[in-house]
């Protein structure tokens, strides 16, 4: 597959196709993105404490790298929503979804953030990607701390396949 | 000994001092005979009486001011609706109080019963200061206003652009509303700072949120 004119990042006017640079570039930039994948918890209810618990020794998400949780979306890169959102919430998890920096991912964790949960009724959010666009979904209410870890895994194999030659320009 | 002082709420000999308070029949007995209030039928555990609305601040009053009864807390202030309850007659709401004495051991419910049209009941926030919040919850979700009470139509747990009652039998459970901007909430926190003795300088802009847009790849 040939892309024609796809400007570099260094200037607009280099042509840089598919070759032997994008994709040892892309390499090393999808490792060093994987491996360190900063999660931010928006954690709303339930599913927050077993984050928690995949985040404590037992479980250990920091072997994957996501070690470093940061509580400003403007530091981290992975927005983990655990727990339940409603539509008072929902303007809220939008504004931190805003703030966050390129390249970010979004795992939607648990029944409720996927699909609403149990909660069929007024107040629930069916399902957060109504609101933001999600990378990865996790089944269980709450998932299994392995199952959290699963998904982190499926998320870095999902970077491994990214490129710089698709540059994710939101609403540009 | 559980001293007298002027402040009725406040004042109450909780450190190891409970008495044996009076039995839920003696209680029914002695509010029967005061007040007239009787007890509701549909109520089997606990004790429950009727009380009438313009009667309700007059028997609050009293279950909290009493000495030998002291009903220093309202527990929940529970709005019910009954126009799905199968063979009922009468009004449409009621609003159940639930007072509980620690000094005594003691619990009763008030149940107050409102016809649709009127929907309104005074309030006991003067009273008790958790009515405040209890009270604003049943006017959110049954759409009972309470007549004296501080706040009277602002929201508590659904949004501040929802429309309707959602807890009504009437309004459909899974008609979701979208909040487009959300309530940032600035004035509470100012009247909170200014409570406590801060000096508000800046105001502030207020909503500086922009509505959120249906997902279209947007960042706005």
């Amino acid at each position: 597959m040939t892309y024609t004119n796809v400007p570099s990042p260094v200037s607009p006017s280099i042509d840089l196709g598919d070759s032997f640079v994008t994709t040892r570039v892309d390499a090393v930039v999808n490792w060093a993105r994987r491996n360190s994948l900063w999660p931010f918890p928006f954690g709303t209810a339930c599913c927050a404490i077993e984050f928690m618990g995949a985040v404590s020794s037992m479980f250990d998400i920091s072997r994957f790298g996501a070690e470093l949780v940061r509580f400003s979306p403007r530091q981290a890169d992975l927005l983990i929503v655990a727990g339940t959102v409603t539509y008072k919430q929902a303007p809220v998890l939008r504004r931190i979804y805003d703030q966050m920096l390129e390249p970010r991912w979004v795992i939607s964790m648990g029944a409720c953030a996927t699909s609403g949960g149990f909660y069929d009724c007024y107040c629930t959010v069916p399902g957060i990607d109504e609101i933001i666009p999600v990378d990865m979904y996790i089944a269980g209410c709450p998932p299994r701390p392995e199952a959290i870890l699963e998904a982190v895994v499926q998320l870095q194999k999902r970077i491994d396949r990214e490129s710089i030659k698709e540059q994710k320009t939101v609403g540009a | 000994m559980s001293s007298v002082a002027s402040d009725p709420v406040t004042s109450s000999s909780i450190s190891g001092m409970m008495k044996p308070g009076l039995s839920s029949d003696e209680l029914g007995r002695l509010l029967e005979g005061r007040f007239g209030l009787k007890r509701d039928p549909r109520t089997l555990q606990d004790l429950c009486l009727l009380c009438p609305s313009a009667q309700l601040r007059e028997v609050v009053s009293f279950l909290r001011d009493d000495v030998s009864l002291r009903f220093a807390t309202v527990l929940d202030i529970i709005g019910v609706d009954y126009l799905a309850f199968p063979d009922h007659r009468g009004p449409r709401f009621a609003v159940v109080y639930l007072f509980k004495s620690v000094e005594f051991r003691q619990r009763v419910a008030l149940k107050v019963e409102i016809e649709e049209d009127l929907a309104s009941v005074p309030s006991i926030t003067d009273l008790y200061l958790s009515a405040n919040w209890a009270e604003r919850e049943v006017w959110d979700q049954y759409g009972i206003t309470f007549i004296g009470h501080p706040n009277p139509s602002k929201r508590l747990l659904n949004h501040h652009e929802f429309i309707g009652h959602p807890l009504r039998k009437d309004y459909p459970c899974q008609k979701r509303q979208k909040l487009s901007i959300n309530d940032p909430m600035i004035d509470q926190l100012e009247e909170r700072l200014k409570e406590r003795g801060y000096t508000v300088i800046d105001p502030g802009n207020t909503n500086e949120s922009k509505p959120i847009t249906p997902r279209q790849g947007g960042a706005s």
